[in-house]
C-alpha cells in the first residue's frame, strides 16, 4: 500500500533531536531523535507507558520540553521565543477522547479556530466547516451538539476540527483506542482518505494491521527510547531487537 | 451687579440675625452636623410608629438646632457605635443619653448637663419573690453596656451575690427579663418608666439610685463652636421653658405608641421594613457585582501557573475566608477612619465588608469550576492555536459557569443573610429597621416573625429568579 502512493523523499517537516522529558524526578523520554519529512505518514507503537503519546505531545508542546530540540517548520519549540500559538496553527491533533467543545454545535466546534485566528466571517467559516463535515461524512451533523453524536462520530467530527486551520502536519494519539469496535472502521477509513492526499501525519496507535498499511516508517518505542524503526515491511515482517519481538508477539 | 446685591443682603441678614441673639453663633449658623445617636434608647431616641426618630435627645437637639440656626443631620447607630463614630471624626456630635463620667471626659468635651439622671431596678411584673436588691442572691441582672445601670449594678453585684449580664439594647434586655433568663434589669429611671408605660410587661421595684448627669459630647478638642451653641441653646430653652415641655411630653405622661393589634403592628411597620428591605437587597446586589469580580480575577490566580499570582490569591481567601465578617465591618467603618482621618460612608464599608468576604468564596467557587472541567478541553483549543486567555474564555470558563451556577447562587443567598449583620455599624438594613420598630413598642417576637418571613420572601424570589436566569442561560 505504501509504495502505492508517491512519496517524493521531501524536506524534513520535523527534527527532533535529543528530546528528554521529566515529570518531577521521573524521566518518561530519555533522549529521542527523529525525522519526519514532507508528506510522510509515521507510526509510533510500543509497549504502554512507554511515552508514546508524551513524544506525540512534545510535538505541539503540550507538554514542556524539558531537555533537547523540536524543529517544526524550523521554528525550535524548545526556545521560548517561539510564538507556540502561530506553530500550532500548522499542527492539527486528534485526542484519544475526542475533547469535543461539549457547549457548542458541530459546526461551531470546527469554525472556533477560523474565526478566533483567521478573523473570516462567520458565513465564510460554516461553509468551510460544511465542506469539511462533508469529507469526514457528518454534513447532516452540522447543528447537532456532541453529546448526541456516537463514538465514531465524535472522532470524525474531532479530525474535521483539526483540520479547519489546513495544517500542514496531523498527530493522532490512538484515535480508535476510545471506541467501540464496529466504529473503528470509519475513523481509519477517513485518517488513511487523509493520508492519500499528501499530508504529513505522526500516529500513536495500537492497531497493528492499520500502521502496516498506511505507514511510511513505523518507530518503536521502548521505555522512553527509539529502539527500532523502519519501513512497515522491516518492523513487521523483520524485527531484530528482541524487545520488539516480545511486543509483537503480544499484539499480533 | 447681581453679586453685589447678594453681598449687601448677606449683610443685612447676619446683622438682624446677631442682634435678635445676642450671642455669638457665627461659628455654627447656616452649618449642618452629623449627630451620632443611639438606637434604641426611648425615651431618650427611638423611632414613633412612622419610622421618625424622636425622643427627649433628638426634640433638644432639634429645638437647639434651630434657635441657634444650624443643620442636624441625626445617625442612629446604637451607643457604642456612635461613640466609636465620635473618635473617628465620622459625626460631629453625640446625643445619646449619656452619663457624663471623668473618663470619657478625658476623650470627649461636654456640654453642661441636660438631663439629671438616676438608676432603678425593675422585675417582671408577674414576679413577687423579688422586692429589693436582698432577693438578688445567686441570680442574674442584665444592664447595658457601658450605661450608669452596669456601673451600679456591678458596683453592688459583690455585696448582694448577683451576676451581671451586660447588652446593647433595652429591648433585648427587657426580654431576657420576661423570657426569664434574668430576673432583673437595671437601667436609666426613665427608661423604665416609659418602657413600664409601654407595656413592655415589667414594674419597677427599687427607689431611683441619683446618678450621673447627661450631656451632649464632641470629640475632645473639635467643634467648640458647636459646643457652646449647644449650651446657649439649651439655657435659652429652659428660660423660655420649652425645656420642661420636651420633658413632660415623655415622661409625665407617655404617649401609647405601640399598635394594639398584629395587624396595626403590620401596617404601621410596613413602610420602615420595605425601606430596610430595599436597602438589604441594594447593598447585596452592589457587593454581589464587586464579589463576582474579585472571585473572577482571583478564582483565575488561583489556577494560573504563576507562583506569586497563586500566592497572592491563596492568602486572600485565607484572609477573608478565615475572619469574621464584623470584624471587617468594624475595621472598614471605625478602624479605616482612624487610620487615615478620612471618614468612610457606611455603604462603603457595607459593600467593602460583604465583598470581600464572599468575593473569598466565590474565589474557591470559580477555581472548583474551573478545575472540574475536563483538562482536555483546555489542550484542545490550545493545539488549535488559540491561546491561553481566548482558550479560557471561549472553551472552559462556559462550561465552568455551567457547573458554578448552582454554588453561586447559593452564595447570593448567603450573601443576603450576612448582610443583616451590618446592622452592627448602623446602616439600615431589613433588620436594623426591625429593632428599631421593637425597640419603640417592645413587641420583640411579632417584629421579628414579620422581618423573617420577609427574608424568607425574598430569598424565594430572589432564588426563583436565579434559577430562571441559569434555565434561560445555561441550557
Ligand atoms: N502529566 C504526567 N505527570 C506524571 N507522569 C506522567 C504524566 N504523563 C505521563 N506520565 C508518565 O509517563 C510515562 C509515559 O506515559 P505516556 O502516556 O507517554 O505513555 P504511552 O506510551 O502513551 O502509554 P499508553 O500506551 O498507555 O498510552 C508513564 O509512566 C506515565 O505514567
Ligand atoms: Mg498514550
Amino acid at each position: 500500500m505504501s509504495e502505492s502512493i508517491a512519496r517524493p523523499e521531501g524536506r524534513p517537516k520535523i527534527t527532533v533531536t535529543g528530546l528528554r522529558k521529566s515529570f518531577g524526578s521521573s524521566e518518561v523520554l530519555k533522549g529521542i531523535d527523529a525525522v519526519v519529512s514532507e508528506g510522510e505518514v509515521v507510526c509510533v507503537i510500543g509497549p504502554s507507558g512507554s511515552g508514546k503519546s508524551t513524544f506525540l505531545r512534545c510535538l505541539n508542546k503540550l507538554e514542556d520540553i524539558t531537555a533537547g530540540h523540536v524543529l517544526v517548520d524550523g521554528f525550535d519549540l524548545a526556545d521560548p521565543k517561539v510564538d507556540i500559538n502561530e506553530v500550532r496553527r500548522h499542527i492539527g491533533m486528534v485526542f484519544q477522547h475526542f475533547n469535543l467543545f461539549p457547549h457548542m454545535t458541530v459546526a461551531e466546534n470546527i469554525m472556533l479556530a477560523p474565526m478566533e485566528l483567521k478573523k473570516v466571517s462567520k458565513a465564510e467559516a460554516r461553509d468551510q466547516a460544511l465542506a469539511l463535515l462533508e469529507k469526514v461524512g457528518l454534513r447532516e451533523k452540522a447543528d447537532a451538539r456532541p453529546a448526541s453524536l456516537s463514538g465514531g462520530q465524535k472522532q470524525r467530527v474531532a479530525i474535521a476540527r483539526a483540520l479547519a486551520m489546513n495544517p500542514g502536519i496531523m498527530l493522532f494519539d490512538e484515535a480508535t483506542s476510545a471506541l467501540d469496535p464496529e466504529m473503528v472502521g470509519e475513523v481509519l477509513q477517513v485518517i488513511k482518505d487523509l493520508a492519500r492526499t499528501g499530508m504529513t501525519m505522526v500516529l500513536v496507535t495500537h492497531e497493528m494491521g492499520f500502521a502496516r498499511e498506511v505507514a511510511d516508517r513505523v518507530i518503536f518505542m521502548a521505555d522512553g527510547v527509539v529502539c527500532e524503526e523502519g519501513t512497515p515491511e522491516d518492523v513487521f515482517g523483520n524485527p531484530r531487537q528482541p524487545r520488539l519481538r516480545e511486543f509483537l508477539s503480544k499484539v499480533l | 451687579m447681581v453679586a453685589a446685591w447678594l453681598a449687601f443682603a448677606a449683610l443685612l441678614l447676619g446683622a438682624t440675625g446677631a442682634q435678635a441673639q445676642e450671642t455669638d453663633n457665627s461659628g455654627v449658623a447656616g452649618k449642618t452636623f452629623v449627630i451620632g445617636t443611639d438606637t434604641t434608647f426611648a425615651p431618650f431616641e427611638f423611632r414613633d410608629s412612622s419610622g421618625e426618630l424622636t425622643g427627649i435627645d433628638m426634640d433638644l437637639i432639634r429645638a437647639i438646632a434651630e434657635s441657634q440656626g444650624f443643620e442636624v443631620e441625626i445617625r442612629s447607630l446604637g451607643f457604642n457605635a456612635a461613640l466609636q463614630a465620635l473618635s473617628s471624626n465620622q459625626v460631629d456630635g453625640v446625643i445619646a443619653g449619656m452619663s457624663i463620667t471623668d473618663e470619657r471626659r478625658q476623650i470627649y468635651d461636654f456640654s453642661e448637663p441636660y438631663f439629671e439622671s438616676g438608676v432603678q431596678m425593675a422585675v417582671d411584673q408577674d414576679d413577687t419573690t423579688i422586692t429589693g436588691y436582698q432577693d438578688l442572691a445567686g441570680k442574674t441582672v442584665v444592664a447595658k453596656t457601658g450605661s450608669e445601670g452596669e456601673a451600679y449594678a456591678k458596683s453592688i453585684a459583690d455585696q448582694y451575690g448577683f451576676t451581671v449580664n451586660s447588652l446593647d439594647q433595652s429591648a433585648t434586655m427587657y426580654e431576657a427579663v420576661k423570657s426569664g433568663n434574668a430576673v432583673a434589669v437595671f437601667d436609666d429611671y426613665p427608661v423604665l418608666a416609659y418602657g413600664v408605660a409601654q407595656n413592655n410587661g415589667l414594674k419597677t421595684v427599687t427607689e431611683k439610685v441619683p446618678g450621673g448627669s447627661y450631656g451632649f459630647a464632641v470629640n475632645k478638642g473639635q467643634n467648640p463652636e458647636l459646643l457652646a451653641a449647644f449650651n446657649t441653646g439649651l439655657a435659652q430653652l429652659k428660660a423660655s421653658g420649652e425645656y420642661q415641655r420636651i420633658l413632660d411630653k415623655y415622661l409625665a405622661a407617655p404617649q401609647s405608641a405601640a399598635p394594639s393589634t398584629f395587624l396595626d403592628l403590620l401596617t404601621s411597620s410596613f413602610p420602615a421594613l420595605m425601606k430596610g428591605l430595599g436597602n438589604t437587597l441594594l447593598v447585596t446586589g452592589i457587593s454581589f457585582a464587586v464579589a463576582m469580580v474579585l472571585g473572577l480575577v482571583f478564582g483565575f490566580f488561583r489556577v494560573s501557573t504563576s507562583k506569586i499570582l497563586r500566592g497572592i490569591a491563596t492568602v486572600f481567601v485565607a484572609v477573608f475566608r478565615g475572619t469574621p465578617l464584623l470584624v471587617w465591618a468594624f475595621f472598614f467603618y471605625f478602624g479605616i477612619p482612624q487610620l487615615t482621618g478620612q471618614p468612610i460612608s457606611i455603604w462603603v464599608a457595607g459593600v467593602l465588608t460583604l465583598a470581600l468576604n464572599s468575593g473569598a468564596y466565590i474565589t474557591e467557587i470559580v477555581r472548583g469550576g474551573i478545575q472540574s472541567v475536563d483538562p482536555g478541553q483546555l489542550e484542545a483549543a490550545r493545539s488549535l492555536g488559540l491561546g491561553y486567555g481566548k482558550s479560557m474564555q471561549r472553551v472552559v470558563v462556559p462550561q465552568a459557569f455551567k457547573i458554578m451556577t448552582p454554588s453561586l447562587i447559593n452564595q447570593l443567598i448567603i450573601m443576603l443573610k450576612d448582610s443583616s449583620l451590618l446592622l452592627a455599624i448602623g446602616f439600615a438594613e431589613l433588620l436594623y429597621q426591625g429593632q428599631q420598630i421593637y425597640a419603640g413598642n417592645f413587641r420583640i417576637t411579632e417584629t421579628l416573625f414579620i422581618v423573617a418571613v420577609i427574608y424568607f420572601v425574598a430569598i424565594m424570589a430572589l432564588t426563583w429568579l436565579a434559577n430562571t436566569a441559569d434555565r434561560r442561560f445555561n441550557k
